[in-house]
């Protein structure tokens, strides 16, 4: 018979992995609202972070709870002290990922999102989101280091993406709102990156008790 | 228990032996009183025999006695004493032992003495002079003896416990040695006390049963895995909690899950939107149905509450892997469209040829080569219908005659002979080998097969290319058609058998044909029960072998 304390802790982990699927989901929409210029997946992308939002606190109030009531040591204290950290994270990729399809409402109709590596750049994100809450829900270590290491990949993108804006801006005058805020989605996009970083971290340190030095 | 019984036997001899300890002291206690008091009265006779042979005198050596010696006169004055000075005692005639001893010749009593605190026995004898002979003796003498045996008392009681602590603890092991020997698997019901037989024959009944249902409980399990891990569909069964209660391998392998160790919640295996809503719609007490796209598959999520006494206690989800039916769907209906749209274009050149002429805008001198334009474009809608039927025939597997013998060698001729003005026109070389090897099916649709590949590595070919056409015979007989063409792109490869299907769409109109060509070789394969296989590197040539 399993006490009440390891069934809450089931609970926030389904929660946690709920909070994430939710994240990969509201990160995706943004995506497709921008690269396939999808108005309804803007929408939904805003939508998804209202649910995150609501998502964080309930998360946060079960986190505070446990620890009040339960006063967890070791192992638990760490799962729960990570959770709160990482539902910080998750919140951040949620508001970004709005953020995105926000600025994606303005550039819907420009072609310029094609003509640069906005598209590696996005899946190199999403992909780095969907492994850190993979090797979050699978507690693998090897998963979430390749996690971190990833974040390099995005890094190198967005100085490749922003160079290729600088050209575009020299060569066409026209466009320079729709190239800023294009400059504006791949900030964004590294900084979901830095964020699934961070939640990785977490995860790692939920396992070893060791936060990786950043 | 064995500590039980040792406690009970120790605990028993001890307390035996100590009460039979305090009768032993009791008894000898009276004993040693009724000596004690023995002894007074024979002392008292003899003092009184001396002291009335020798008088008074004789007391003084008597002085030396143990015991208290008082001589006291009739009068109750003290005449002698040998433990106290008598001139300073008081009249003695009131005290209870002289009293009776002066009126009845002898005395005796018991008095506790608050100076000494001890109790003291006094006897007293009267003499013929009437004086009184009196002898005390205090009772702690008693005592003292019964104090002298403790020692060895203690001694013996001390081993005596000893002894019996072993000799019980020996004896509980004993009693327990054979309830401990009992093999509780299949307990031996003679060979063990009778108390404890219904018990043991209770057990061994239990035995059986429990190894009985064991089985059969082993043997529904088996069932139930066997059923569900053939299912190509996936099965899971969760708890209100989401935890994952029994899956099959299908499941975990739909959703693109590793194994799985323990009880975890369904959501650690897929927490894709679609599922999540399926899990979470059926937890909340509905059944519901979704589509969900995985990985480029398309699978079907039915999920079922599970309720007992009217509160919904889990979920029953089963995932249907429906990319393939859903692939059919779709490939059908670019079919339809594609049949329209081919349908279309030569049927839209006749429409607009036609009117033109009807119009009467056409100069006579240029209607046949207009009339030419529509018997062109009508023989592209007959040959384009007649493959569709064919291939509408091969579907339905509506083949018209019985297979008979035919010569593969000899079909491949008269395809190349048909071919050769068409290959010529291109310069293209055509070549034949291999032997006669015949095989069971249906003439017209193998030359039908044989054609449509020699037609295709003619059209598809450089001019000045070459075709080579071998049939081999064998175990399986082969046919192979290789040209020198333009080849057939990598990822183009797997589809170039589908309808309608071109690799370079652009070029199609230029050298015309139909798109079913392949199609109708790979369903007139299929239905010989022959394989194809194609090779081609772009730009260098396409080889498809038949292999029967």
């Amino acid at each position: 018979m399993r006490s009440k304390f390891d069934e809450q802790l089931e609970y926030l982990n389904v929660e946690l992995i709920k909070m994430g699927a939710l994240c990969e989901e509201a990160i995706s929409s943004a995506i497709k609202a921008l690269l396939d210029d999808d108005r309804e997946m803007s929408r939904k992308a805003r939508d998804t972070d209202r649910e995150i939002d609501q998502k964080e606190r309930d998360i946060e109030a079960l986190c505070l709870k446990l620890l009040l009531q339960q006063q967890p040591v070791a192992r638990d204290l760490r799962v729960i002290s990570s959770a709160l950290k990482m539902i910080s994270d998750m919140e951040r990729i949620g508001d970004q990922a709005a953020d995105i399809a926000e600025i994606t409402s303005f550039i819907i109709g420009s072609n310029a999102q094609g003509r640069i590596h906005l598209r590696d750049m996005a899946l190199a994100a999403i992909n780095m989101v969907t492994e850190s809450i993979d090797s979050f829900v699978k507690k693998d270590m090897a998963l979430a280091e390749h996690v971190i290491q990833a974040d390099d990949v995005v890094d190198a993108l967005f100085l490749k993406v922003k160079t290729e804006l600088i050209s575009l801006i020299q060569n066409d005058n026209g466009g320079t709102e729709t190239y800023l805020d294009l400059l504006m989605i791949a900030k964004y996009l590294e900084r979901i990156g830095d964020h699934a970083t961070n939640i990785a971290e977490w995860v790692l340190f939920s396992i070893t008790g060791k936060h990786a030095e950043s | 228990m064995t500590k039980k019984i040792f406690y009970g036997i120790f605990v028993a001899s001890v307390l035996t032996f100590a009460a039979c300890l305090v009768l032993i002291l009791g008894v000898l206690y009276n004993y040693f009183d009724k000596q004690l008091i023995e002894d007074l009265h024979t002392q008292g006779h003899m003092i009184a025999a001396a002291v009335e042979t020798g008088s008074g005198a004789c007391l003084e050596e008597l002085g030396t006695l143990d015991n208290r010696l008082t001589w006291v006169g009739p009068d109750g004055e003290v005449l002698y004493d040998n433990q106290a000075d008598s001139s300073a005692m008081e009249n003695h005639l009131d005290r209870e032992e002289i009293a009776e001893a002066m009126e009845s010749g002898q005395g005796e009593s018991e008095r506790y003495s608050e100076t000494l605190s001890q109790k003291t026995v006094y006897y007293a004898i009267r003499l013929a002079d009437n004086s009184v002979i009196r002898l005390a003796d205090t009772r702690s003498t008693v005592w003292n003896l019964l104090f002298g045996m403790i020692q060895p008392l203690l001694m013996i009681l001390t081993i005596a416990i000893i002894l019996s602590a072993v000799l019980a603890s020996r004896i509980s092991k004993s009693i327990v040695r054979p309830i401990n020997a009992i093999n509780l698997e299949a307990p031996d019901v003679e060979g063990n006390y009778d108390e404890i037989s219904p018990l043991l024959l209770k057990i061994n009944r239990q035995n059986e049963q429990i190894k009985h249902q064991m089985e059969e409980l082993r043997r529904q399990r088996e069932e139930f895995r066997l059923i569900t891990e053939n299912m190509s569909e996936g099965f899971l069964v969760i708890d209100r909690k989401t935890e994952l209660l029994s899956y099959n391998s299908a499941a975990l392998r739909l959703l693109g899950s590793g194994p799985v160790e323990g009880t975890p919640s369904v959501l650690m295996l897929n927490r894709s939107e679609s599922f999540r809503q399926a899990v979470e719609t059926a937890l909340a007490g509905e059944h519901c149905e979704h589509s969900m796209t995985l990985d480029g598959s398309i699978y079907h999520v039915i999920a079922n509450p599970v309720s007992r006494d009217g509160e919904t206690a889990g979920a029953v989800i089963v995932i249907l892997d429906c990319t393939e039916r859903e692939l059919r769907d779709q490939m059908r209906r670019e079919f339809t469209s594609n049949v329209s749209h081919e349908l279309k274009t030569p049927l839209t050149s006749i429409y607009g040829v036609s009117e033109m002429i009807a119009g009467g805008i056409v100069k006579p001198e240029d209607i046949p080569s207009f009339a030419r334009n529509i018997h062109a474009e009508s023989g592209r809608l007959i040959t384009l219908i007649e493959d569709i039927i064919k291939l509408s025939q091969l579907d339905e597997n509506l083949v018209p005659s019985d297979p008979v013998p035919v010569d593969l060698f000899e079909t491949a001729a008269s395809v190349v002979k048909r071919l050769r003005s068409q290959a010529d026109a291109r310069g293209i070389q055509m070549e034949l080998t291999g032997g006669s090897a015949i095989v069971h099916g249906i003439p017209n649709l193998l030359d039908e097969m044989i054609y449509n590949l020699c037609d295709n590595a003619i059209k598809y070919n450089k001019d000045g290319g070459r075709v080579r056409i071998s049939v081999e015979n064998g175990e399986h007989p082969t046919v192979t058609v290789s040209d020198t063409g333009i080849g057939i792109p990598r990822e183009h490869q797997p589809r170039v058998f589908e309808r309608f299907y071109r690799a370079d769409k652009s070029h199609s109109k230029k050298i015309g044909g139909t798109g079913l060509g392949l199609s109708i070789v790979k369903h007139a394969a299929a239905y010989h029960g022959a394989a194809v296989s194609l090779e081609s590197t772009e730009g260098e040539g396409t080889t498809v072998t038949v292999r029967f």
